[in-house]
């Protein structure tokens, strides 16, 4: 079982860091955009459209990621004081009343948006000739498409986790904040910390 | 069973709104309104319970459109709720201010990661080490440049908790006072601009981005200010809880050059030139020019300033009206603004001077200095151009004029340029002066000092000004001036990376080396940030997909009407309704976080304003500086948690939310003399807009 979890895991995270590659593209393309106008004198008609694309694309195609390694915000005023198996309860409830509902409706309406936009061939209309929209819109059914599989897998999380009070491991990631990463960036030791800690101590003394 | 202090604030919270929906609703006849107002009390509940937010707006969102659909007409009900639903998502995928969000986050990581914060600290503690609590104001001024370039809360606190906390605690100064540095400092990036809140503020209000990063500046200059002052105050107040720095923490190691030469006389520049004459056996010529270039830097840059303004003011009539309409109002103000509407001209010129990092790396040659140096050449090269006095004026003047002119009777009028502004002469003397009295100070210690500003403070600050620049004086959108400072983060880290793995290469070893592994370092950090970038924006990208069809429903059940006609009923004063908003944001700020508050509770207030005849845009930059306090306020304060994460064990939680207090309250002081005198944020923007 945990087997198979991490392997949906891998494949939304795989998904994921295919599609943040186009934030790469995205700033490439917005910077030569930029040096095309002002220094070629060259503006592209389509540069908008495809600008607006990508960070849809970019963002949609990561949500499922997100919750593959638990980014969603979330409220942290008490859930972090819960056990872990008060935190399942919570969880698996809430999946099923709101994450099913609201994402299955998010597919289901992105389905036939999509649809809609294939039938009449849809092109952008910012511009005179703008370019097809109904790739983009295909993204919409997709990405929540990820999105309810990896909500599945949070769901058999949950009952794991109330199974045996204790939350099953997740892949690594990286991390916004990884400590360890930053000590090394500024050639911090944790010895060196441990050492500080004796002109804390001497400061509560002088008291 | 045992349940914790936190949990029993959170769990009467929560009762305590579960009992006011109980008991004012009213239950017998309720009004599809007050279905609203309990979709909003529950809304809170909801986050409070720790699901993620997104989703909790989304299921609730489609439940409650569902129900008001239903009451008008059951069949089409579940049609209507998907058509709603995918058009607003679909909304927030094409929405052209978000867009720059991901932009700006990338940004972030990539100037992080240039590692370049260690320098930046070291830097600004020798610089200001006669400063009286002299490590916190490096702290703080470190913070806010850092902090505004990244943007990052998170990392911020935890790198200045590695870097800066240590050295204030090893120097002797309050653990309080230091915690409450380093938090406080982390969390002006918010404010400062170009941050990610506004744009989020902008994308849910409808403001300009613009506007708001144009209003948002000096607010965000003036809370780091107050920071400072009251750091300074302090240290000279109360000495003992930040002792001035020893001698030796204050020395400042100088090269050999520097140490041959200072034997001379303690005057760099004097220095300098004497040895340009007759440099000492020992010393070659070429380092000596060198050094004297570095020393010169300033000057180049004060003159490329001023050609650059002069250009500006006088350039022929056709050209004014367009380019520079900034500085002809400010010519109709008082001197004392026009010298400072002089001086924001930088930013239009620093546009193209995010490039230059890229010919330090093409070039990459000995120097420390080296990237700064190349930004200044082809500047310094310009002015002598354009401010050549008289004749060849004319002639240079001509023909550009006449190319942009063709119509016969303009270009016969084109040529002469406008007689120069009284205050670019005022300016010109002040900037004399200061150079005068900066160059009378230039000892061999603060040339050293300055070198390592030059590397570290200045390609950072410039930057930020060039995309801030770019952005307010309207010369790129906020989510071009995003991508050119992505790329030019992106060129950032390459020199940083570069210049340390090329120093890192052991003598007599080949120095290709060290371009390998600095290319196999930027390809991970690359990788890193896109990774990071996608989680942040789809964090709160979805957020506001949760949030469109949540406050969709909350529009079509009327509870935006209901909470309209109670405000209107209770009758207040503007200035009423605004401190009762403020407070609401502000307590709201202690359990949830500003993408919450922002994405669910502002489409609620900003109806509201034209009521009370509030512009949305002060009231956003009276947020932006509320939300502030979010940060810092107990017990979701972030900032004091990622401290803890790497203080030494003997700092308590406690001490931190402390030490957190006095800055806290510094931010109530900036939030009211913003509201006493809306200059501060507003003055540039109507400058600049209206």
């Amino acid at each position: 079982m945990q087997k198979l979890l991490l392997t949906i895991d891998k494949i939304s995270t795989f998904i994921g860091h295919t599609f943040s590659w186009f934030i790469v593209a995205l700033t490439l393309l917005i910077s030569w955009e930029v040096f095309s106008r002002y220094a070629l004198d060259n503006p592209h008609a389509w540069a908008f459209d495809v600008m607006i694309m990508f960070y849809g694309t970019l963002f949609m195609m990561a949500g499922a990621y997100t919750l593959s390694v638990n980014g969603h915000v979330r409220g942290d005023v008490l859930y972090g004081f819960f056990r872990p198996r008060t935190q399942a309860i919570l969880d698996l409830t809430l999946y099923i009343l709101f994450f099913i509902p609201g994402v299955v409706a998010l597919v289901w309406a992105g389905y036939y948006y999509a649809a809609d936009s294939w039938r009449i061939n849809e092109h952008s209309n910012i511009t005179a000739e703008g370019p097809p929209i109904y790739p983009f819109k295909t993204i919409i059914p997709m990405a929540g498409g990820i999105l309810l599989i990896q909500g599945i897998v949070e769901i058999i999380r949950c009952i794991i986790c109330i199974k045996e009070g204790e939350w099953p491991s997740r892949t690594a990631d990286v991390q916004e904040v990884d400590v360890d990463k930053l000590k090394e960036m500024v050639h911090v030791k944790d010895e060196d910390i441990q050492q500080l800690d004796k002109f804390v101590i001497q400061q509560e003394h002088g008291k | 069973m045992k349940i914790r202090r936190e949990l029993w604030f959170g769990f009467s919270l929560m009762a305590l709104i579960l009992l006011t929906i109980v008991i004012f609703m009213p239950w017998s006849n309720m009004s599809s309104g007050h279905l609203g107002l309990l979709m909003l009390a529950l809304i809170v509940v909801g986050i409070m319970l720790g699901f993620p937010t997104a989703f909790t707006l989304m299921g609730m969102g489609v439940f409650f459109a569902w129900l008001a659909y239903r009451s008008v007409n059951p069949d089409l009900a579940m049609r209507q709720v998907l058509d709603l639903f995918v058009q607003r998502s679909y909304g927030v995928m094409s929405n052209d201010v978000l867009i720059a969000v991901p932009l700006f986050v990338f940004m972030g990581y990539l100037v992080e990661r240039a590692a370049l914060i260690d320098k930046l600290f070291r830097a600004l503690h020798l610089a200001t080490a006669r400063v009286p609590g002299s490590l916190a104001v490096a702290t703080i001024v470190t913070c806010a440049i850092f902090a505004t370039a990244t943007g990052i809360v998170g990392a911020v606190v935890t790198l200045m908790g590695l870097l800066a906390f240590p050295a204030m605690l090893k120097a002797g100064y309050n653990v309080k006072v230091s915690a409450g540095a380093v938090t406080a400092g982390g969390c002006l990036g918010i404010l400062i601009p170009p941050s990610v809140l506004l744009i989020v503020y902008g994308a849910t209000a409808g403001v300009s981005v613009v506007q708001l990063y144009a209003g948002a500046f000096f607010p965000g200059i003036m809370l780091a200010g107050l920071y400072l002052a009251y750091v300074i105050v302090l240290a000279k107040w109360r000495p003992e809880l930040m002792p001035p720095l020893p001698e030796e923490q204050r020395h400042v190691p100088l090269p050999a050059v520097a140490q041959r030469l200072s034997q001379r006389g303690k005057h760099a520049l004097a220095g300098l030139f004497s040895a340009v004459r007759s440099s000492p056996p020992d010393v070659s010529k070429r380092t000596v020019l060198g050094q004297l270039f570095v020393s010169l830097t300033p000057l180049f840059a004060v003159v490329a300033l001023l050609g650059m303004m002069w250009h500006l003011a006088t350039v022929p009539v056709i050209e004014v009206n367009t380019a520079g309409l900034g500085l002809t109002t400010g010519s109709s103000a008082d001197t004392k603004d026009e010298a400072s509407t002089g001086l924001e001209a930088p930013p239009a010129e620093s546009g193209g001077l995010s490039e230059p990092p890229a010919e330090s790396t093409a070039t990459p040659s000995s120097g420390v200095a080296e990237p700064p140096k190349e930004e200044a050449k082809p500047e310094a090269a310009a002015p002598p151009v354009t401010s050549t006095p008289a004749g060849s004026k004319a002639t240079a003047g001509a023909p550009v004029a006449e190319s942009k002119a063709p119509d016969a009777t303009v270009a016969a009028v084109a040529p002469a340029r406008l007689p120069t502004p009284d205050w670019l002469w005022i300016t010109l003397c002040i900037s004399v002066v200061v150079l005068g009295i900066v160059y009378f100070l230039w000892t061999w210690e603060r040339l050293e000092v300055f070198k390592m500003l030059l590397t570290s403070f200045f390609p950072l600050a410039l930057l930020i000004l060039a995309v801030l620049g770019s952005i307010v004086f309207g010369l790129a959108t906020p989510t071009e001036a995003a991508a050119v400072g992505a790329f030019g983060g992106f060129l950032l880290a390459i020199a940083y990376r570069f210049i340390e793995h090329w120093r890192s290469v052991p003598k007599g070893k080949p120095k290709s080396a060290a371009i390998g592994s600095s290319i196999k370092e930027l390809g991970s950090i690359l990788k890193d940030s896109s990774f990071l970038t996608a989680k942040t924006s789809a964090m709160v990208c979805w957020l506001f997909i949760g949030s469109a069809i949540f406050s969709a429903a909350f529009a079509l059940l009327g509870g935006q009407e209901l909470v309209e006609k109670w405000v209107l009923s209770l009758d207040m004063t503007p200035i009423q309704f605004m401190i009762l908003a403020q407070f609401i944001i502000f307590i709201l700020g202690w359990p949830l976080e500003w993408t919450e508050i922002i994405v669910i509770f502002m489409p609620i207030f900003i109806p509201l304003l034209p009521h009370f005849n509030i512009d949305p845009l002060f009231f956003g930059l009276l947020v932006a500086l509320n939300l502030q306090t979010a940060f810092l306020s107990p017990p979701v304060a972030m900032a004091a948690f990622y401290l803890k994460g790497v203080a030494p064990p003997h700092v308590t939680l406690n001490q931190i939310f402390a030490g957190m207090m006095p800055f806290m309250a510094i931010q109530v002081i900036a939030l009211v003399l913003l509201y006493v005198f809306p200059g501060i944020g507003l003055w540039l923007p109507h400058t600049l807009y209206k």
